[in-house]
């Protein structure tokens, strides 16, 4: 039974829900903060009643939240996130929701509170890399964190994609895990073991660390695959540990991507986000003409220096059209690289000059909310 | 052939300074000036017969271990005192000092520049301009690290901080010696400061270089420098 003080904060947190849509907001985090301000205890309140699943890592948290909350959805009524909403507020407006289940994406720096909050019955941890420097500072400061909350949570069950060491560090002294491998895959920041500092030992994309951290023993092995046929994996294995039957995904449809007519052509947006994203995305086919959008506020990390650490070699070729308030960090990085870059002030005029029908179109985080959200 | 060695990217390649060396290529290939870029990892030996080394930002283990790779031979000193360019950036400019401190313990680096290191009390993160006596225009870069670095009497400051942090101390930024330079500015910073690229060229080669007229280099350089 929720409390009165509990009960009284939700009418109020929903009432503010129903003003902010009002004004044109989407209205996800103003009712999750005013319920936190009223009632600060009111995630772990309200996950009480709910099978709580979690979702985290630095690339594909969203589309794979999605895509376990269809998966769970068999199972009965699922209060999710909204789209990226992941820090705590986001996480109490949808926990509000009178739904049993529960499935949250959830920000890596918010991971360990909202773990400790809702003892979920399921976390899925998908991969740690570079992103937002100037905010998580080092990879290995996240994964400190996660090692020590994951240690803790001791009625959870881990799914951990250990291919990726600081993941498998991070759960390496959790009581319940399922650590699945797809055969292994190369990390850029994966030279240092995150458990002991050594100086970790890779042989063709397996790891195995002289203090026994390896991905060489998992408890599922699938073959390899881009991070949206993983994901989909992933998402699956944690419906089969709540109940629910397999669902079967397209290759792309865990993808950031949405297909806009604009200018009578079709313009395909990929989110990009940090150097995972941008070379899982430069590693795909990508039409003659290529659009990049590179913005540089918070959530898309305000130093823009990781640029340099991925490789755009794969847009030699193509026709290459550079936007964003950051555009000038991108065309001089491809330039560097032997690609010529046009500088145009918006996706409407790159897709103005385009002679194809179709344009592949890399966005930053911002850009890509702004542009087809 | 000028000779780039780019040390231990895999450990001192967390801030994107791996740019520094394929901008370095790219401005001596501007004006005809053959150069190749050798990827030393921390299994590798350091060659001897490079132009310009480059080191680096990195985390903590990782930038421990490089110090411990680069120890082996004092082959970063030696090829320092020939005259070859040395330019490290962040955690690869503390390893070139006397001495880092973390918050355990305190190492002995390289001696290179006469510098020592120990923790600051936060994170200094965001944009940095600085105004280096050996350019014309200010210098500008990103800055991401949580340490202070003291000069000692033989180090000369690279650069006096016009906004941002730099060293955390003292108002200075980074150190030199010679043809030695450790600063804070990723960015990459001569991705952002073609005129510093320039310089290290002409150090290297001995000899000035033809100006090139980069109209995106200077562009986005001075963009940024107009954003200070």
């Amino acid at each position: 039974m929720r409390s009165l003080k509990l009960r009284l904060a939700i009418a109020i947190a929903k009432s503010a829900s129903a003003t902010s849509k009002l004004l044109g907001h989407k209205g996800e985090t103003l009712p999750g903060r005013i319920l936190l301000a009223i009632e600060p205890e009111a995630i772990s309140l309200l996950a009480q009643d709910k099978e709580v699943i979690l979702i985290s890592g630095t690339n594909g948290k969203t589309s794979t939240t999605k895509a376990v909350a269809s998966i769970v959805s068999q199972l009965g009524p699922v209060a999710t996130s909204g789209s990226g909403s992941n820090l705590a507020w986001g996480a109490a407006n949808a926990l509000m929701s009178p739904a049993p289940y529960a499935v949250l994406e959830i920000d890596e720096l918010h991971l360990p509170s909202i773990i400790a909050q809702t003892d979920p019955t399921v976390v899925l941890l998908l991969n740690l890399t570079r992103d937002q420097l100037h905010r998580m500072h080092e990879v290995k400061r996240v994964a400190d964190r996660w090692h020590v909350e994951c240690s803790e949570a001791v009625n959870t069950i881990f799914v951990a994609d250990i291919d990726d060491p600081f993941i498998n560090y991070s759960i390496v002294n959790a009581i319940n895990v399922v650590r699945v491998s797809f055969g292994g895959r190369a990390h850029a920041d994966g030279a240092v073991c995150p458990r002991c500092g050594s100086y970790l030992a890779w042989s063709r994309n397996k790891y195995s660390c002289t203090c026994g951290l390896t991905n060489k023993i998992s408890e599922l092995k699938f073959k390899k695959g881009s991070a949206s046929f993983r994901n989909a994996i992933l998402a699956n294995i944690v419906g089969e540990i709540v109940g629910a039957e397999p669902v079967e995904f397209s290759e792309s449809a865990l993808e950031r991507s949405v297909t806009k007519e604009i200018a009578g052509k079709s313009a395909h947006f990929r989110l990009t986000k940090n150097p995972a994203s941008w070379t899982e995305a430069l590693q795909a086919d990508l039409h003659p003409e290529v659009i990049l959008v590179l913005n540089a506020r918070q959530v898309d990390g305000i130093d823009t220096s990781w640029l340099w650490d991925v490789s755009f070699k794969a847009l030699k070729g193509h026709t290459v059209y550079v936007c964003g308030e950051r555009a000038l960090d991108m065309a001089y990085r491809i330039h560097v690289e032997g690609v010529i870059p046009t500088l145009v002030e918006s996706v409407d005029e790159a897709m103005a000059l385009c002679s194809g029908s179709d344009v592949s179109v890399l966005t930053a985080y911002t850009a890509f909310f702004e542009l087809v959200m | 052939m000028l000779e780039i060695i780019r040390i231990h990217n895999e450990l001192l390649g967390t801030y994107g300074d791996r740019g520094n060396a394929d901008v370095l290529q790219f401005r001596a290939g501007l004006r005809r000036i053959k150069s190749r870029i050798t990827d030393i990892s921390y299994l590798d030996p350091l060659p001897r017969s490079g132009d310009i080394y480059l080191l680096g930002g990195a985390e903590d283990a990782a930038q421990l271990l490089s110090l411990t790779a680069l120890r082996k031979g004092s082959i970063l000193a030696r090829a320092a005192n020939k005259g070859a360019v040395v330019l490290a950036i962040c955690a690869g400019f503390q390893l070139l000092g006397n001495t880092y401190k973390t918050r355990d313990e305190e190492f002995e680096g390289l001696g290179l520049l006469d510098v020592s290191t120990a923790p600051g009390d936060k994170r200094l993160v965001g944009d940095i301009a600085v105004k280096s006596p050996l350019f014309l225009e200010p210098l500008t870069g990103f800055e991401n690290h949580s340490s202070v670095t003291t000069l000692g009497t033989e180090a000369t400051p690279f650069a006096t901080v016009i906004s941002g942090n730099g060293n955390g101390i003292a108002g200075i930024d980074g150190a030199m010696d010679k043809n030695v330079f450790g600063t804070y500015l990723h960015g990459p910073v001569l991705a952002r400061n073609p005129e510093f690229a320039d310089l290290l060229l002409e150090r290297a080669l001995g000899t000035a270089i033809s100006p090139v007229d980069d109209e995106l280099a200077s562009r986005y350089a001075s963009w940024r420098r107009g954003l200070i």
